[in-house]
């Protein structure tokens, strides 16, 4: 049965990830987040796991990655300013495959920026947190309920594709307290996604031998196996090499188990990696994510009760980008897109990538305040 | 039918809790009631406003549309004065006289009541911290928007035990001062 819930996505994405099976939180606390991390103080003793505040955010994210190489679903959660601190251990977290749930409430930037305001900025860093070359789940909540829902979507993902993920909020949606409709608790724990295991003898476990596009294998620790687990270029056994061979393969598996699936597959997994609202019969396009879509569905009602056909295009799945339906989306509306995000134009720009044009209009802000419907409908009255 | 209610005041003065019990008492009564806040990043006395919009409907946007505001209630002049315009003209606003001077200009505009919250809370009641319930009382006084018992059933549900009597005593006194503001 479905569940009513009154919270704020903040508690709701805490509350997701023990659902979703995460037995273990390490973190440090930051404005907007720290309700992720207090539901987890408060939560995971309850179930037998473990949480832990760490010294800071390195260290945050440091445990929280061991843990997963154990075989533990983790968790971890901060903001911009603590992504920036975790590159390094998320960079790792990529090259050796751990699967990671990495909730980021964003808030203004550059550095310590706004830290009570909103902000939508920390798109582009979800996608290219770290140096190297490697390639980003991130999912964007657009209500209170996806608060939930995208965090277990997140750890399953994490788990399927043997890789950190991002889960993005931001300050409205994090701190945004009211009713939220959950789906059924059995029907998650039913579909929850565990990390493949291999189960022949410990001398022909070679986690990282896998064909090109797949995840490697990991298994749980503590089972007599042998683990070797390394930030440098690794064989299949995980110890370090530079063969130019290997290392080729190494990064075009890590690329291409998430961005050539993804395009494949129209996706990662079956789930919406995006909502589309009164969309059928529009004359304009809104383009909206995470608290901004909330304004725009509202902008959308606003435009058609005053005799424009509005609607909306709200990716969920931000990278790798729906981009599939963001080329039908540009070919369809053409000049009469209109793109609204809080930040200089991030996703914008991912946009103009796929449809290869700039001819859409955009509302962009960067100030910490919220992007009100009215301010939507003005600027999209200015285009028809 | 939507309302939309303003709370303001500074860092620390309990006006999030009074926001997400109107939030959570539409809720219960079938409707639907979102609560958001902004702050600034001081611990205390920097400007905080609660957005409370309560609708029978669907809430998507969850802050208040600047000059739709049915009534705001404001227990800080910075906060007053920075967040004042979001009230539709002829709208309603309670200050606490003692912490808040509205301009004369403000009083064309809005249906001004002034009523001591905070020393009401802290001389009558016997404890500040029961301002928020207050405030709430006066708010749903004043706009009818939730019916009277579930919310204080709501506002109980939310504080300890040991404190029932002080802020059932917070809203009842709250009451009184918003129908004798009416009057």
């Amino acid at each position: 049965m479905a569940r009513e819930v009154i919270s704020t996505g903040n508690e709701l994405a805490s509350i997701a990830a023990i659902d979703a099976g995460a037995m273990f939180f390490s973190g440090y606390p930051i404005t907007p987040s720290s309700e992720v991390m207090h539901v987890a103080s408060d939560l995971l003793p309850e179930v037998g796991g473990k949480f832990i505040q760490m010294e800071d955010e390195i260290a945050g994210i440091a445990a929280a990655l061991g843990a997963s190489m154990t075989g533990v679903k983790s968790y971890t959660a901060t903001s911009g300013p603590g992504i920036s601190l975790k590159a390094e251990q998320i960079g790792l977290g990529f090259i050796a495959e751990v699967p990671l749930v990495i909730v980021n409430v964003m808030r203004g930037g550059p550095s310590t920026g706004l830290p009570t305001r909103v902000s939508q900025a920390d798109i582009g860093q979800a996608q290219y947190p770290t140096h190297g070359d490697y390639a980003s789940i991130t999912l964007c909540a657009g209500s209170l309920s996806e608060c939930y829902t995208e965090t277990v979507r997140g750890f399953n993902l994490a788990e399927k594709y043997m890789t950190p993920v991002f889960v993005l909020l931001d300050e409205t949606i994090g701190h945004m307290h009211g009713k939220a409709v959950l789906p059924d608790l059995e029907e998650i724990k039913a579909n929850i996604v565990n990390r493949a295991t291999f189960d022949g003898p410990i001398d022909e476990y070679k986690p990282y031998k896998v064909p090109m596009n797949k995840p490697a294998v990991l298994n749980k620790m503590f089972q007599g196996y042998k683990h070797h687990v390394t930030g440098l270029h690794h064989g299949d056994e995980g110890f370090p090499t530079e063969d130019a061979a290997q290392c080729e393969f190494n990064i075009e598996r890590l690329v291409g188990k998430i961005n050539t699936v993804a395009k494949e597959n129209d996706g990662l997994d079956d789930l919406p990696d995006y909502e589309e609202y009164m969309l059928e019969d529009a004359e304009v396009c809104l383009i909206a994510y995470g608290s901004i879509g909330l304004g725009a569905y509202e902008a959308v009602q606003k435009l058609r009760a005053e005799g424009i056909k509005a609607g909306m295009f709200r990716p969920i799945m931000l990278w790798p980008s729906p981009a599939k339906k963001i080329a039908e989306i540009g070919a369809k509306f053409k000049d009469k897109i209109f793109i609204t995000e809080l930040n200089m134009g991030q996703y914008s720009k991912e946009i103009e990538r796929i449809i290869k044009r700039d001819d859409f209009t955009t509302l962009l802000k960067a100030n910490g305040r919220p992007i009100a419907p009215a301010e939507m409908v003005a600027k999209v009255k200015e285009m028809m | 039918m939507r309302s939309t209610i303003r709370f303001t005041g500074v860092g620390g003065q309990g006006v999030l809790l009074a926001g997400e019990i109107m939030a959570a008492c539409k809720i219960k009564e079938g409707g639907e009631g979102l609560k958001t806040a902004t702050y600034t990043s001081q611990v205390r006395g920097g400007a905080t406003v609660v957005d409370i919009t309560l609708d029978d409907g669907t809430i998507r946007y969850p802050y208040a549309n600047e000059g739709e505001i049915d009534f705001m209630l404001s227990v800080a002049n910075v906060s007053y004065n920075q967040f004042k315009n979001g009230v539709k003209p002829g709208g309603t606003i309670v200050v606490d006289p003692n912490l808040v001077q509205p301009t004369e200009e403000d009083r064309k505009k809005w249906i001004i009541h002034e009523i001591p919250i905070i020393t009401i809370a802290k001389e009558e009641v016997g404890n500040v911290i029961t301002q928020s319930v207050v405030a709430l009382a006066i708010t749903n006084t004043m706009t009818g928007v939730l019916p009277r018992q579930s919310l204080i059933d709501t506002m109980l549900s939310k504080v300890p035990a040991k404190v029932h009597a002080a802020n059932q005593k917070a809203y009842e006194l709250g009451e009184k001062y918003a129908k004798e503001a009416l009057a």
